[in-house]
């Protein structure tokens, strides 16, 4: 009696003794630099001359996030478009207009004056990345068509470029 | 409103060069992650301070990288380009049929770390 009871007690524990496995999952985290698009951005088309991605005349600007988990120890460099990847017959020459500004910043103490302090390089603007977290960049794009002839029908692709480079 | 969330990333920040299995050949190795829906195509490329191309080889310069991939790919230089080499860099390339209006090319530099 007692070696039945000693048994089926053993075997209780067993499915216990199984199900207690461990499996580990493990990761590394390394400093790094994620630049998300939030937003690829759209032109809207205000008069026929024109394509921009003001709000107000029907486009939305390109929106990116620079992730950073190392402070001081990159620059975001941005440059808005400065002619078509891809488009119809230009009638004449196309102008570009392009700014780029602080959207939103996840730490507004250490991240507050990116703006004020950008450098600006021709069509880039650097930005000194000292702080971790995110911050939200706004792309803003004009194209305007010589002579005030109209765009033709069609799509059109204009490329931004975002960059990361360690200090 | 949830956006979905492209995203583009390499490590190491700070690459260190080492001795390959050749003479006078260093090595690095690198590891990239792609989150960018749009983009199955990424550039590598070694450059020097001012972005002057520094010669390099690696198994493929353009590679492709499906959503959500991970890579995992060496860098060779000539030992004498040691002090020129500063960044290694990884850039998205587009595909010119995108049918977006404003698109965004990302580019992620790597600094060598000094020995």
């Amino acid at each position: 009696m007692f070696k039945k009871s000693a048994l089926l007690i053993g075997m209780m524990f067993v499915p216990f003794a199984t199900s207690a496995a461990e499996v580990p999952i493990t990761g590394t985290v390394e400093s790094r630099c994620i630049i998300q698009t939030d937003a690829a951005g759209t032109f809207g088309n205000p008069n026929a001359y024109t394509l921009t991605t003001t709000a107000a005349d029907g486009g939305d600007p390109a929106v990116v996030r620079y992730d950073i988990t190392l402070a001081d120890a990159y620059y975001a460099e941005i440059t808005p478009p400065t002619q078509f990847s891809s488009a119809p017959n230009l009638p004449d020459v196309v102008t570009f207009t392009g700014d780029v500004s602080v959207k939103t910043v996840s730490d507004a103490s250490g991240m507050g004056t990116y703006e004020t302090d950008k450098l600006e390089v021709g069509d880039t603007d650097r930005y000194d990345l000292t702080a971790t977290g995110s911050t939200w960049f706004a792309i803003e794009s004009t194209a305007t068509m010589g002579g005030s002839k109209a765009f033709a029908g069609g799509t059109y692709t204009a490329v931004a470029e975002a960059v990361c480079i360690a200090k | 409103m949830a956006l979905p969330v492209q995203a583009h990333e390499m490590v190491p920040t700070y690459p260190r060069l080492e001795q390959s299995h050749l003479d006078n050949i260093l090595k690095t190795t690198m590891k990239m992650f792609n989150k960018r829906a749009d983009v199955e195509y990424y550039e590598i490329g070694v450059f020097d301070k001012d972005f002057n191309p520094v010669p390099f080889v690696s198994a493929y310069n353009v590679f492709k990288l499906e959503y959500l991939g991970h890579v995992t790919f060496d860098i060779y230089i000539r030992a004498s380009d040691r002090n020129r080499a500063v960044y290694v860099c990884s850039k998205s390339k587009l595909r010119k049929d995108s049918d977006t209006k404003t698109a965004i090319s990302s580019k992620i530099c790597s600094k060598f770390k000094d020995d």
